[in-house]
């Protein structure tokens, strides 16, 4: 299993986080990309259709929290149910650590939101999923980045 | 220059693009500067970097600070480091230069005493892990697999063990010798990290692939005791223990035990740790679905017993009725591709797939009509197309319309439990499918029609289009269907009852002639429908000519066509022209002209999938026309029984695609021989023209190949011709080699271009080839093409 890219886009199409899990895209396909994901899962419907949907060589697991939708391209093979879950529990994290997250936040922190992203994913893989042991790895690198 | 913040309230504030520019393109210059300067504070940098990634985020330039981020990262503070790392991972990617730069950094990090730095580090490689990279840096990992006791820096290390080994499949030797003691450890986090090790070794290292199939019984105890710890708040997600270890461990297996290696013993293990889990995970909750999602692709991967496919397909079951879209959805995407090992069990999910045709989604409504047409068979066909034709009727996505209505006439025919249900589903579906009938499902229908050696039937059939046709004139594929239906077969119903709105009402030529004024002037109809209608409303006029009686129908059937024959479309008024002679012929020879056509062959048709996975398996059709002497199978789907228009275009779109698709290849081998006697005067000649004569020279047949050659000759030689290009297609269940030779094409230079062919088909076949010959003629380029049939002997 493995995550070809995570993107966290919000309504009108900015990018608040882009993290490339394989170098098979340079930057001009990559800009092309986040534009076609968004284009395609914002005018997908949020109550009628299901979280996933084909999208070049793979799938879309997407989902929209508030006004941000979080995206990633998984293969054909993977368990879309499970990458699903991994994307709410970095939700879960992001809630926690900022407390009642908001896009502000995730704007004013993005490198904080990379660390926290490298902390759960590590090369397309979800590798730490214990949300207090997280969350205790995060308050002690905040404490010593000063 | 202000902080980040300030910069990205600026950014933010902006009122208009034009504004946001300009903010971005003073704050990027500002940076551009600020990294010229060699006495450049640490604290200044790292602000820079900072904005530097915002502006990579906005999708901008940010190239001329890669380097200033490795120098950032090579400072002692871990802040430093931190944000160094991150630049470099956004930064850079596998590919660029510049990566060589970081060898050293994240060398002596991976080295360093406190774990986050080295974890930074760690991370980074992972990331942008390039063959370079792994192979200068891929004992760091090992010693951290070896030495380190921090699970931190371990599970971390493990996944980019399994990263490098994709990169650089050579560090197999490096990493899977120490699988076998990672798997001793009992953290979850390395055992999901050694997991994915195992995948990567297995999957680019396949000399090693007996020693991880040998792990299975390892990762099977792993699994047991996993499942038998229970409950333990930490690694709970919504009721389940860790979800994620569970699918990393189960892909892991299936990965292996589709191998031959895997024992019969690891088998069974495998398939008592399936049922266990399975019966161990109610669900209810997306964690657990994942799971038994993830437990049902492993039963159907690996060679598991009858009763667990049994209980993979149950459990897909009780998928379908869950409101959650997205299990539903996988419900759905995993039956279809289960089917063809237990279709009896999925049949049994009948009523819950039609339940899905009504979903909201679309994507899960494709699925399950997909699934629902996979399912039919001659004891469940009436309830299901009962089900698709009414979601044909209220469906509201109109790209599976053609999708519904070829798969239901593939079904219908295939399992139709008698002939009158047979076309009383025809009649439904046309009834329901507005436009969305192709062509050749029409002349299908047709040829169904008239096939069908039962008056009675027939009559029954006729009648109902006609009533159907009454009552709702703007179904375009029912209008084309009943027009050429009552053209044909008018006194087959005439006389008869029919029933409109429950009053029963008798066909007579008024009604006849009341049902085509409605499909004329029909204001559903697009301009081309009009004009496809026309054209079989003028056949079918012309035919009734003959069957009708009272001078007042006849008279104006007459002026039906002496209109058209004023019409704007050419096609139309040529039709109209011709008929309007016809009908004045005398009603001896019109009987001959006007009698019924005769019955046609039926067609198969290849059943489509929506998902480019072929679903329905047609019979092979070859084995029917191998004796036949079928003109061309190439021409085959033409359509038998529409006016003549339709087919002639059919016709020239299938010699176009003939030649477009074998054109290039056999350019490639269509060299020419120089002239080395003239032979020209013996072979049948199969074209001649002012400029060139062809013939062909038959060798050998016999046994199912036959060989030929092929000469070209001028026919003047007063005329210069060159750049002659041969190109032959042969029918379809046969195989054409176009071989030699050297020299010239140009007969200028030389006066004959010899050509050897070679047909491999089935033995007793005739060969005929379809020549097109290109050539310039005087430097003005000259193409023909024409049919050769003339040898005497078949394959």
């Amino acid at each position: 299993m493995a995550i070809q890219y995570l993107l966290i886009l919000n309504r009108q199409g900015k990018t608040r986080l882009a993290k490339w899990f394989t170098g098979s895209y340079n930057e001009e396909e990559r800009q092309g990309l986040i534009e076609d994901v968004h284009r395609l899962v914002s005018t997908r419907d949020l109550k009628d259709q299901s979280n996933f949907v084909e999208f070049h060589e793979g799938k879309l697991v997407y989902r929209r929290y508030a006004g941000l939708y979080f995206v990633m391209l998984i293969d054909f093979v993977d368990n879309e149910l499970s990458v699903l879950e991994s994307m709410h529990f970095l939700v879960e994290i992001l809630d926690s650590y900022f407390d009642n997250v908001c896009e502000l936040d995730l704007v004013f922190n993005f490198h904080k939101l990379y660390m926290i992203v490298d902390e759960i994913f590590l090369g397309g893989e979800p590798h730490q999923m214990l949300k207090k042991q997280v969350l205790r790895r995060l308050e002690y690198i905040d404490s010593i980045s000063l | 220059m202000g902080s980040l913040k300030l910069f990205v309230k600026a950014v933010r504030k902006a009122k208009t693009i034009a504004d946001e520019r300009t903010v971005i393109r003073k704050e990027s210059a500002a940076i551009r500067t600020s990294f010229r300067d060699p006495n450049l504070d640490q604290t200044t940098r790292r602000v820079d970097i900072s904005k530097l990634l915002y502006l990579y985020i906005l999708g901008e330039k940010t190239h001329f600070g890669q380097v200033e981020c490795l120098k950032l990262l090579v400072l002692p503070r871990f802040a430093d480091k931190r944000l160094g790392y991150l630049a470099a991972m956004l930064l850079l990617d596998e590919n660029q230069e510049v990566l060589t730069l970081l060898t050293n950094s994240l060398d002596n990090d991976m080295k360093h005493h406190n774990k986050f730095i080295a974890a930074l580090a760690l991370n980074c490689l992972g990331n942008l892990a390039s063959p370079e990279l792994a192979r200068d840096l891929y004992a760091n990992v090992e010693e951290i697999l070896k030495l380190s006791n921090s699970v931190y820096l371990k599970k971390r290390a493990c996944v980019v063990a399994a990263k490098l080994t994709e990169k650089e499949p050579d560090l197999g030797d490096v990493f899977a010798p120490m699988i076998p003691t990672l798997l001793e450890d009992k953290s979850p986090l390395i055992l999901s990290g050694t997991c994915h090790m195992i995948q990567a070794v297995y999957n680019y290292c396949p000399s090693f692939q007996p020693d991880m199939v040998k792990l299975i019984p390892k990762l099977i105890a792993h699994f047991k005791r996993i499942i038998s710890t229970g409950y333990l708040p930490d690694y709970d997600v919504n009721g389940v223990t860790d979800p994620f270890l569970k699918v990393t461990l189960l892909t892991t297996l299936r990965t292996l035990a589709v191998n031959a290696n895997c024992t019969a013993d690891d088998q069974e293990q495998l398939n008592d740790i399936l049922t266990q889990v399975v019966s161990n995970h109610d669900s209810g909750k997306n964690a657990a679905h994942a799971v038994l999602y993830e437990c049902v692709k492993t039963i159907f991967a690996v060679n598991s017993d009858q009763s667990l496919r049994v209980l993979g397909v149950n459990i897909l079951g009780k998928f379908l009725p869950i409101k959650d879209n997205n299990t539903r959805y996988v419900a759905l995407e995993m039956l279809l591709t289960v089917i063809d090992h237990e279709p009896l069990a999925v049949q049994r999910n009948r009523a819950t797939i039609i339940s899905c045709l009504a979903d909201g989604d679309i994507s899960i409504r494709r699925r399950a009509l997909e699934l629902a047409f996979a399912i039919i068979n001659e004891q469940n066909i009436r309830v299901l197309l009962r089900e698709i034709l009414s979601f044909l009727g209220s469906c509201p996505d109109v790209e599976l319309k053609p999708y519904i209505t070829s798969q239901l006439t593939i079904c219908a025919a295939k399992y139709a439990p008698n002939e009158k249900w047979h076309f009383d589903t025809l009649t439904r579906m046309l009834k329901l499918s507005d436009n969305h009938v192709t062509p050749d499902i029409l002349s299908s229908i047709l040829a169904l029609i008239m096939r069908c050696q039962d008056a009675e039937l027939k009559k029954h059939v006729i009648s109902n289009l006609v009533q159907a046709g009454l009552e709702d004139p703007a179904q375009y594929g029912l209008a084309l269907v009943t027009v050429w239906s009552v053209g044909e077969y008018a006194d087959l119903i005439l006389g008869s009852n029919i029933e409109i709105d429950g009053q029963p009402v008798a066909v007579d030529e008024n009604l006849l002639l009341h049902l085509f004024d409605l499909f004329s002037n029909n204001p559903n109809y697009s301009e081309q429908e009009s004009t496809q209608i026309l054209l079989y409303m003028l056949t079918a006029a012309l035919k009734l000519s003959a069957k009708m009686h009272t001078a007042s129908a006849i008279e104006q059937l007459r002026a039906f066509i002496n209109l058209k024959s004023t019409d704007n479309n050419l096609e139309v008024q040529t039709r109209a022209l011709e008929y309007k002679q016809l009908f004045m012929q005398h009603e001896s020879s019109k009987q001959g002209l006007l009698a019924r056509m005769p019955a046609p062959p039926i067609k198969e048709r290849e059943g489509l999938s929506l998902q480019g996975k072929a679903k329905v398996a047609p019979p092979s059709a070859s084995t029917s026309h191998s004796t036949t002497e079928d003109l061309l199978n190439l021409l085959d789907d033409d359509v038998p029984s529409q006016p003549q228009s339709a087919t002639q275009q059919n016709n020239n779109d299938l010699l176009s695609d003939i030649f477009g698709g074998l054109s290039t290849k056999d350019t490639k081998n269509t060299n020419t021989m120089p002239a080395t006697q003239d032979l020209s005067s013996n072979g049948i000649e199969g074209f001649k023209n002012s400029h060139l004569r062809v013939a062909f020279i038959p060798k050998q047949f016999g046994n199912g190949e036959a060989t030929a050659d092929v000469e070209i000759t001028a026919v003047d030689h007063g005329v210069s011709i060159d750049r002659v290009q041969i190109l032959i297609a042969v029918p379809k269940s046969q195989k054409l080699t176009i071989t030699t030779t050297s020299g010239s094409d140009s007969l200028v230079t030389s006066n004959v271009i010899r050509q050897s062919l070679k047909v491999v088909g089935a033995a007793g076949s005739k060969l005929k080839l379809r020549v097109k010959l290109k050539y310039n003629a005087n430097q003005s380029e000259h193409t023909d093409q024409f049919d050769f049939a003339k040898f005497t002997s078949t394959l």
